[in-house]
Formats: structure tokens, C-alpha cells, sequence
């Protein structure tokens, strides 16, 4: 049950994740552009201040000198708000994609996450403009644990990543060291197949939220995980697809592009028994407030997740 | 640090016009590409080429071409060195040849980073100076820029982080031929007073006339002894330098020449080059 789990910021796990593989792998920078404190790689300047490097409020050139420094050799990774290390470097990032470059790239605050900065601070695009472009890896862990474990395998392959990170509380659901596979979805219950919820990791607690809603009227099903967008886990979703009767997508994003549109393309162009249904942002600027509250308004809810079940 | 202890003038003046040749029968070939830009880049390109980069070794100065639409000067060069080989030259800009519109590091890894979306060359090489140092490489980063390609605003973060890091592993050269894609730079958006502006951002600024190989090889290595800032080098040059209807005319950004054009320009250039060396290109 939810109510089993303790709460944390997952975003809190990206400082001490990074020292600690640091202190293995020389070859691991942090870049910033003037959010260290907020996206917790401060404590990480303390550790090793000669491979921080603060930027300042320019974060295309961030991301591009993160690029020089991949060509020679190092693991630059670049942290900040998701609005920032994807929504203000469009170019940059597909330049980096192009050169195909060993640069790792942290959004955090993902989705409405960053609420009551306005919409201009909310990042329900980043999904979808970083699985667009070639070469693009994108991972969306959930609650500490998993953060810590997917900057593990972020870290691990060759080429660029993008990956986002909670702002909100989530519950902790993983235990320390969890194995995270890039490419694999977790399966977290199976219980029957009257539907299957699949997440993205920064809406963990409403999905959650949704799935126990299920439960109490009497639906069996499946809670799944989705932890890597691209490469997604096509094979899985479309066993997934044969079984259950409804797949309800949830996601802290807009549905166009996102997850929703990702479960879509891997099914698509076969008949499969399950119909899919979206949970999440549909095509809109929010507004401000807190996040919890926009989630809530906006129908990233267990109320909207138990309709698609109920088929409403 | 340079490859040759002594440079010979006169040699590299001759690289640089086999170059323009290389450069105008790319273009030609290819029915497509910048020739400008490109021969007003040409003698600063050769000249890195033939004096400052081995491309022999794996730790080395980097030559970035921010102003990737320049590529066939630095295809002429390499093609003069040995990297790009002579049939490669006519499949410029075609289906299946290495010889990509603009720089492209995974079809010629000698050209460091692709590029051609203006204004991000400087922001990598801020990394890889900052790579360097985190070395303890002695290596030197240069990047060269359009003086267009400054009213590109990454240009400008990447030159307040420069001047911030002191980075005087860095030497940013600036083409400054005056033109943008058709019209003069200063009646697109004024950039002028580009020297104070770069040492208001905490650079060393030289400028030099970038069509002589004594003064850019003056600026080069005098700027070897200069520590404690970046450095830039703006390099007043010609757009279309070297061929007589193509100089300082807009519309030789990215016109492609006519057969009656190209004779007129390959025989202006021949006629530089001249003896058995025309043979060969």
C-alpha cells in the first residue's frame, strides 16, 4: 500500500550519486548554469571544485563547451531545471546528438514540477524533444533510489542521455543499488488483466494513487514502471498490449509527444487486443500554483486514471 | 606549438592559391557550397594547417570551424596534407562522400566538431580549453568565427566565460570580411566596435590583415607568449578573396559560378599558381 512509504525529493539523490561515482571515474563533470543549489550539484562543487563548472546564466553555451569537453575525452554532465538543460537548447542538444558526443544531461522539476514559477518554468515538452532526435537516450526515473540507479546506467553508456527528475515527493518504492536496465520497463504488480497503468517516473505518486484506486473497486491489474523512453521496452508493451484490456499511459508531460505518443508508436501498425488512453497534459499552458495542485486541476489524477479504466 | 621551426612565406602564399583553386573547383563540381567565405578564410586556414596543427597526434591543438560553411578551405587543406584524397575533391557536397556541406567529425574526425549552425563553435572550444588544462595539456584551441556569426548570442556567452576563465588556451579568430549572407555586416546589425567590445569581455585583441602569412604567423605565435586571457585574432580579409569578381560581392556568399565564370576564375588562379602544381589540382 502507498501509505506503507516513506517520501522524498528525488532530485536530492543527483549531488551525492555524482560524487560518489566520481570518486571511481576522473572523467565525470558537472555542469551548471547558475542553479547548483536548486538542482543539487552544489554539494558536488564542494567535492571537486575543479570539475564544476558554473556557467553562468547561458545555457547553450553550457551545453555546447559540455560537448568540447566530450571531445576530449571526459563525461561532462549538465544539470539544471528540465525548462533550462532541455527547453532553452533545442539546437545545441541536436548539435551534440549530431557529433554524437558522451554528454549526460539532468533536467530536473520535470513536468509541472516547478508549479508556481508559471508556465514558462513548467517542462511537459522535454520528452518529447529529446526522444525526437537521433541518438537521443531518455530516461524518466522515479523516487531516489531509482534516480541514483538510472545516473549509474547514464553514466555507463557511451553517448548522449537526457534523463528527468522529480521535483515532487514520490514514494520510495525502490530499495538502495536497484538494478536499472536502459530499455526495460519494470513490471511492479501483476495482479490480472483488466488493465495495465504505465508511468513515467515523476508521476509515480499519482499514477500509484490511481493504481490503489483501481484496486478497491475490484480491478485486477498490472503497475508498470516504463524507467526508459527511449530505447523503450517495445517488446514488453506489446505482450502488454495482447493482454490487458485497457492501457492507461500516465505521465507529468503533455500527451503529445510524450509517453502516450511513445506506447502509441510501438504499437501501432499491428492489431493488438488492449486500447490505449492518455493521462496527462492535453496540448495546454497550465498556470501557477502549487505543483500538486496543477497535477491535480489539470487531470494528472487518480480520478482521471480510474475513468480510462471504468472505460468512462 | 608549430610544427616547423622556419616558415616560408612565399611556400605557404602558394599552398593558400592551390587552395582557392581546390576550394572554386569543390564548389563547382559540387554545383553547390559558400566560396566567399571560404577564400576569405583560405590563408588563415592554410596557414593552421601547413604551421600549427598535427593532425598526426591525438592530443593536439584543435582547429574548430565554427563558421562550417568555410568547409572546402579546410577540405583544400587537408586534401593539401594528405587527409582528403584528390578524387574525394570532385564529390563535394554529394550523396555518400565524406566531403559533407558543412563540417562533419564522424566522416573526417580531423575537422573536430560538425558545425554550420552558427554562433556554437567558441562555446566548444571553451570546453575543450577547459579539457586541456584539466590535462595539463600545453595545447592551444582555435576557433574560427564569421564577423556575421557575432550576432549570434551564444557567441557572447562564450566570450563572457572565456574572459571569466581566463582561458589562455583559447584563440578565437575572426574572419572579418565585412559581408553576411548578402550585405554588408554593419547594415544587418552594427558589430563595431568589435575590439573594444572583446576587451571589455577581458580579451587580448590583435588585429591583423588576414590574407598576409607574415602577419598571421606573427599574431600566432607572438600571442604563444601572452598568458592570462583568451586571445583574439580579427583578421581583416576579402569575401571572395583571390578570384577579382568575386571580391567584397555579397552575392558570392553562396552563388555557384557559371562555366563562363568558373573559366575566367580557375584561369586568374591558374595564372597565380602557374608551372607543373596546376597539373595536379
Amino acid at each position: 500500500m502507498l501509505n506503507q512509504y516513506k517520501y522524498s525529493i528525488p532530485k536530492e539523490a543527483i549531488g551525492n550519486t555524482l560524487i560518489e561515482l566520481a570518486k571511481e571515474n576522473n572523467k565525470i563533470c558537472v555542469f551548471s548554469s547558475d542553479v547548483s543549489k536548486s538542482v543539487n550539484v552544489y554539494e558536488f562543487s564542494q567535492a571537486y571544485p575543479e570539475r564544476f563548472f558554473e556557467m553562468g546564466i547561458a545555457e547553450q553555451s553550457t551545453m555546447s563547451a559540455a560537448g568540447g569537453m566530450a571531445i576530449e575525452g571526459f563525461i561532462p554532465v549538465y544539470v539544471a531545471l528540465a525548462i533550462f538543460s532541455n527547453g532553452m537548447t533545442f539546437s545545441q542538444t541536436r548539435q551534440v546528438c549530431n557529433n554524437n558526443l558522451n554528454v549526460k544531461i539532468i533536467g530536473t522539476h520535470a513536468g509541472v514540477d516547478d508549479g508556481a514559477d508559471g508556465t514558462g518554468h513548467h517542462s511537459t515538452e522535454d520528452i518529447a524533444l529529446s526522444r525526437v532526435i537521433p541518438r537521443m537516450t531518455v530516461l524518466c526515473p522515479s523516487d531516489e533510489n531509482e534516480v541514483a540507479a538510472a545516473i549509474k546506467a547514464m553514466i555507463a553508456i557511451d553517448g548522449p542521455c537526457f534523463m528527468r527528475v522529480a521535483r515532487e515527493e514520490q514514494p520510495i518504492i525502490h530499495k538502495g543499488n536497484c538494478p536499472f536496465e536502459i530499455g526495460k520497463a519494470e513490471v511492479i504488480y501483476d495482479e490480472g488483466n483488466d488493465f495495465a497503468i504505465v508511468f513515467e517516473g515523476s508521476s509515480l505518486a499519482q499514477a500509484f494513487e490511481g493504481w490503489e484506486a483501481a484496486k478497491a473497486i475490484g480491478k485486477r491489474g498490472k503497475f508498470i514502471n516504463i524507467r526508459s523512453i527511449k530505447p523503450i521496452d517495445e517488446e514488453y508493451i506489446k505482450d502488454l498490449a495482447d493482454s490487458v484490456e485497457v492501457i492507461v499511459t500516465v505521465e507529468n508531460h503533455s500527451i503529445v509527444g510524450g509517453l502516450y505518443s511513445a506506447i502509441c508508436e510501438a504499437l501501432a501498425g499491428e492489431k493488438h487486443k488492449a486500447i490505449i488512453k492518455p493521462v496527462g497534459f492535453h496540448d495546454l499552458f497550465m498556470e501557477s500554483g502549487p505543483a500538486s495542485e496543477i497535477k491535480e486541476k489539470y487531470g494528472l489524477n487518480k480520478a482521471k486514471i480510474l475513468s480510462c479504466i471504468n472505460h468512462d | 606549438m608549430k610544427k616547423s621551426v622556419s616558415v616560408n612565406y612565399n611556400e605557404l602564399r602558394h599552398i593558400a592559391w592551390k587552395n582557392r583553386l581546390r576550394i572554386l573547383n569543390m564548389v563547382h563540381d559540387g554545383a553547390s557550397g559558400h566560396l566567399g567565405g571560404a577564400l576569405s578564410a583560405c590563408d588563415i586556414i592554410t596557414y593552421l594547417g601547413e604551421c600549427v596543427i598535427d593532425y598526426s597526434s591525438d592530443e593536439r591543438d584543435r582547429f574548430i570551424l565554427s563558421k562550417g560553411h568555410a568547409v572546402t578551405a579546410l577540405y583544400a587543406e587537408f586534401n593539401e596534407i594528405g587527409i582528403v584524397k584528390n578524387e574525394e575533391l570532385s564529390t563535394f557536397r554529394k550523396l555518400n562522400s565524406r566531403l559533407s556541406g558543412h563540417t562533419n567529425r564522424e566522416k573526417i574526425p580531423e575537422t573536430e566538431v560538425t558545425t554550420g549552425l552558427l554562433g556554437q563553435g567558441v562555446s566548444y572550444g571553451v570546453g575543450m580549453a577547459f579539457a586541456k588544462k584539466l590535462k595539463k595539456s600545453k595545447k592551444t584551441v582555435y576557433v574560427m568565427i564569421g564577423d556575421g556569426e557575432t550576432h549570434e548570442g551564444q557567441i557572447w556567452e562564450a566570450l563572457m566565460e572565456a574572459g571569466h576563465f581566463k582561458l589562455d588556451n583559447l584563440v578565437l579568430i575572426i574572419d572579418r570580411n565585412g559581408l553576411c549572407s548578402h550585405q554588408p555586416v554593419e547594415n544587418v546589425i552594427s558589430i563595431e566596435p568589435l575590439k573594444e567590445r572583446l576587451e571589455s569581455f577581458g580579451w587580448f585583441v590583435k588585429d591583423i590583415n588576414g590574407h598576409s602569412m607574415e602577419e598571421i604567423d606573427s599574431a600566432i605565435t607572438s600571442l604563444k607568449s601572452q598568458y592570462g586571457k583568451p586571445k583574439c585574432i580579427i583578421a581583416h580579409t576579402v569575401k571572395g578573396k583571390g578570384i577579382s569578381f568575386m571580391e567584397n560581392d555579397g552575392q558570392w556568399h553562396r552563388n555557384i559560378p557559371t562555366e563562363k565564370q568558373y573559366n575566367v576564375a580557375k584561369e586568374e588562379l591558374e595564372a597565380q599558381i602557374g608551372g607543373n602544381d596546376v597539373e595536379s589540382i
